[in-house]
C-alpha cells in the first residue's frame, strides 16, 4: 500500500503545480509534500534543530555519511519520513521496502532514534530540509573566488622579499665601493707616475702584485698550518663527542606516517595513541587497531579517491595479523633506566620538552642529546610543583631553609641510582 | 722529513673526517660506545632486532648467535610481547573485573551498567582533561560532534544534541569501550577508570547531568549506609 502511494505520491493540488512550475523553469530539481510549511519561521526553527541533531551526518544537498536530505518528501511522503526521523528502526523493522533498499544502500547504517522531537519540531525540520539554505550556483561561485582571492592576498612572503632585495642593493654597493676604489688607485698610480720620485718611492708605487711570494712567506704559512690544524681538531673532538649520541637520527619507517599531518594539522594529542605515557616506563607505539579507528573511514590523504598505498600497510597489517616493524628512534642505553609516567604525569612535563616540535616533523628523528649531561642539566634547573601534592609537604618543611626553590636535584635527582642500577 | 711531516697531517685529517661519520643523521644511527652495555640482555617490549648477525663480532653467546638478537624465537614473528592467555584476567588496583558485555549487547550494557566512581569537582577536572586527550579530535571541544578529524570522518554523533543528551551513563561507556556505529573501540587505548571519568564529565559538563548515575547511586548509598549501621546497633 504504501510503495503504491509512493509512485502516485504527488497529489495535484495548487501547491503541487506551483512546484513543477518551479520545476519546468529549471531552479527547482524536486518537489517537496505540499504538507510542509514553507514558512520562514518555520524554516528557522528547523535549521536549528538540524544542527544540533542532523549535520553530523546529514547535508542538504550532497551525501555525507546518510544521503542528502532535499526532496526527501518528494521520494516519500512526509508522514514517513517523520516516522523514519523518529525511529528509523521501527520503520525497518516493519519492512518498509523504500527505506530498507536505503539502510542496504548506506551498509546497514543505523540511524540513532529522535523520539524527542514532536510533531511540531519535525514539521520544521521538514521545511529547513526542504525550503532551507538553497544554493545560487552564481553567488557560491562568486564567493569561491573571493575567497581565492583573499588567501591570495594573506599568502604573500613580504618579509622574504624585502630580505632578497636588501641583500640585492647591499652587494651593489659593495662592488661599487670596490670600483671606486679600483678608480682611486689607478689615478693616484698615473699621477705619481708623472711626478719625478727617488728610485725606493718609484720602485714601490709601480711594484707588481707578486702571489708566490706572499705563498711562501712565514706568516702565510704560518697562519695557514694554524687554520688547518684548529680545523681538523675541531672535526675530531665533535666527532669523538658524537660517538653514542644519537641526536638527529631519523629513520625511515615502514609506513611513512606524518607527524606534522596527524599532530599538527589535525591536532590528535600525543596521548591518543601514545597511551602507555602516563601510566608506564614506555609510551608505547600504537597497534593498528588505535589506527582503525580513524583509518576505517579516512582511506586516502586530502580526500584523494581509492585507497592510499601507506594507509593500506595497515589494512593488510590488520587482515593478516602481522606486526608493523616501526623503526625505534630514542635508543636510551640499557644501563640507563627512565620513566615516561614519571615525568609526564608526576612531572607534568610536556612531550615536546624533550621530543622537540613532534607537530612540524615529517619524519620523527630524536631532537634531544639524550646523554646524562642534558638530563643533570634539566634535573638541576627544573623546579617541582609541590603544591596541592600532599606527597611533597615535608620535603618543602625540609627544604624551607634554603634560598633556592625545591628543585629535581633536591630530591633525589643527582642520585646515580636513581638511573643506573 | 717533509714528506713524514705530510703524511701525518695527511693521517690526522682523515682520522677527523672518518669520525664525523660517527654522527647519527637519517637512516645512520651512528656509532656506539661500548655497545655491550646499550642492548639489554632480557627481552625488551619495545626493541627487536631480528637479524641474527647483529653484533657477531663481539658475541659470546652459548647459542653462537649475534650479540644484539633479541627476538624471542618462540614468539609469533619473533615478538618480544605475547598477548595474554586466553581465559586469563588481569588483576586491577580496585578489583574491577574484565568488561563482558559483547558490542552488539548495547541495550543490556545501558540498564545494568552503573558508575562506580564517585562524583566529585577533581574527578570532573580529570575527566575534562581526559576528554581532551581522547574525544576532542572528532567530538570537539564542546562536544558538538565538530572536531578536527571528526569534520574528515563525518557521522560524529554532537554528545550535546537531543538524542544522546539522555542517554544513561552505562549507555556511554558501553559505546566508549566497544565502539558504536562509525566510532571504533576505545576500550584498548583507556583505562576503565578513566572511562567512568569522562564519562561523568560527558553526562554532567555537556549533557547537563540530565539521567545521571549519581543521583541514583548517592541514594542506593545513603540506604546501604543505614543498613550496615543497624545491625551495629
Amino acid at each position: 500500500m504504501l510503495s503504491k502511494r509512493s509512485l502516485v505520491g504527488v497529489r495535484w493540488n495548487f501547491h503541487t503545480l506551483a512546484v513543477l512550475f518551479f520545476m519546468l523553469i529549471g531552479i527547482q530539481a524536486f518537489a517537496a509534500d505540499p504538507a510542509v510549511d514553507s514558512s520562514d519561521e518555520a524554516v528557522a526553527a528547523g535549521k536549528a534543530l538540524f544542527n544540533t541533531n542532523c549535520k553530523t551526518c546529514h547535508k542538504l544537498d550532497a551525501k555525507l555519511v546518510g544521503p542528502a536530505l532535499r526532496g526527501a518528501t518528494d521520494r516519500q511522503p512526509a508522514e514517513n519520513v517523520k516516522k523514519f526521523i523518529k525511529n528509523s528502526a521501527v520503520v525497518i523493522g516493519s519492512g518498509d521496502s523504500y527505506y530498507n533498499d536505503l539502510y542496504k544502500e548506506y551498509n546497514n547504517t543505523a540511524m540513532p532514534a529522535h523520539e524527542f522531537l514532536s510533531d511540531d519540531d519535525l514539521n520544521n525540520l521538514l521545511a529547513y530540509i526542504e525550503f532551507g539554505d538553497k544554493v545560487d550556483p552564481a553567488a557560491a561561485a562568486a564567493a569561491g573566488t573571493g575567497a581565492e582571492g583573499g588567501a591570495a592576498v594573506a599568502g604573500g612572503g613580504i618579509p622574504n622579499e624585502y630580505l632578497t632585495v636588501i641583500l640585492v642593493v647591499l652587494v651593489v654597493v659593495l662592488l661599487l665601493i670596490l670600483a671606486v676604489l679600483g678608480l682611486i688607485i689607478s689615478v693616484l698610480t698615473k699621477y705619481l707616475n708623472k711626478q719625478e720620485l727617488d728610485e725606493d718611492d718609484q720602485e714601490f708605487v709601480s711594484q707588481k702584485f707578486n702571489l708566490g711570494k706572499v705563498i711562501k712567506s712565514d706568516g702565510f704559512i704560518i697562519i695557514v698550518t694554524a687554520l688547518v690544524v684548529a680545523l681538523v681538531a675541531k672535526t675530531a673532538i665533535d666527532g669523538l663527542y658524537s660517538v653514542g649520541v644519537q641526536q638527529g637520527y631519523a629513520p625511515t619507517q615502514p609506513i611513512a606516517y606524518s607527524h606534522k599531518l596527524h599532530a599538527g594539522t589535525l591536532e590528535i594529542e600525543c596521548q591518543y595513541c601514545h597511551t602507555g605515557v602516563e601510566i608506564g616506563r614506555s609510551a608505547n607505539i600504537p597497534s593498528p587497531n588505535i589506527c582503525m579507528n580513524c583509518h576505517t573511514h579516512v582511506q586516502n590523504v586530502q580526500g584523494k579517491e581509492g585507497v592510499s598505498p601507506e594507509i593500506q600497510k595497515i589494512y593488510d597489517a590488520v587482515d593478516n595479523n602481522t606486526p608493523i616493524e616501526w623503526v625505534r628512534v630514542h635508543n636510551l642505553p640499557d644501563l640507563a633506566y627512565f620513566n615516561h609516567s614519571q615525568h609526564v604525569k608526576v612531572g607534568g612535563i610536556e612531550c615536546q620538552t624533550c621530543h622537540g616540535p613532534i607537530q612540524e616533523m615529517e619524519v620523527v628523528g630524536q631532537h634531544s642529546a639524550l646523554t646524562m649531561g642534558w638530563c643533570i642539566d634539566c634535573h638541576r634547573q627544573t623546579e617541582i610543583a609541590t603544591e596541592g601534592n600532599a606527597y611533597y609537604d615535608k620535603l618543602v618543611q625540609i627544604h624551607a631553609d634554603s634560598k633556592d626553590a625545591l628543585k629535581v636535584k633536591d630530591i633525589g635527582g643527582l642520585e646515580c641510582a636513581k638511573c643506573h642500577y | 722529513m717533509k714528506i713524514a711531516k705530510a703524511l701525518s697531517l695527511l693521517g690526522i685529517a682523515a682520522a677527523g673526517i672518518s669520525l664525523v661519520a660517527c654522527k647519527a643523521d637519517g637512516d645512520n644511527q651512528g656509532l656506539e660506545y661500548a655497545p655491550q652495555m646499550y642492548h639489554s640482555v632480557a627481552y625488551e617490549p619495545l626493541t627487536q632486532i631480528k637479524d641474527e648477525t647483529k653484533g657477531e663480532w663481539l658475541s659470546n653467546r652459548e647459542d653462537g648467535k649475534g650479540e644484539f638478537f633479541n627476538s624471542n624465537i618462540n614468539n609469533p614473528h619473533g615478538m618480544n610481547m605475547r598477548e595474554p592467555v586466553a581465559g586469563t584476567v588481569p588483576r586491577t588496583k580496585d578489583g574491577s573485573l574484565p568488561y563482558r558485555y559483547k558490542a552488539f549487547e548495547i541495550e543490556e550494557a545501558s540498564v545494568n551498567v552503573k558508575n562506580p566512581i564517585e562524583l566529585n569537582d577533581e574527578v570532573l577536572k580529570e575527566g575534562e582533561r581526559l576528554f581532551q586527550l581522547y574525544c576532542t579530535p572528532c567530538h570537539g571541544k564542546g562536544g558538538q560532534g565538530d572536531g578536527t578529524v571528526g569534520m574528515i570522518i563525518g557521522g560524529v554523533a554532537n554528545l550535546t544534541g537531543g538524542a544522546y543528551v539522555g542517554l544513561s551513563e552505562g549507555h556511554i561507556y558501553h559505546v566508549i569501550t566497544k565502539g558504536k556505529g562509525r566510532m571504533g573501540a576505545h576500550g584498548s587505548q583507556i583505562t576503565p577508570e578513566n572511562r567512568w571519568k569522562i564519562v561523568h564529565y560527558v553526562k554532567q559538563k555537556l549533557q547537563g547531568g540530565q539521567n545521571a548515575d549519581n543521583a541514583v547511586a548517592v541514594a542506593e548509598k545513603a540506604t546501604q549506609e543505614t543498613q550496615v549501621e543497624t545491625p551495629a546497633n
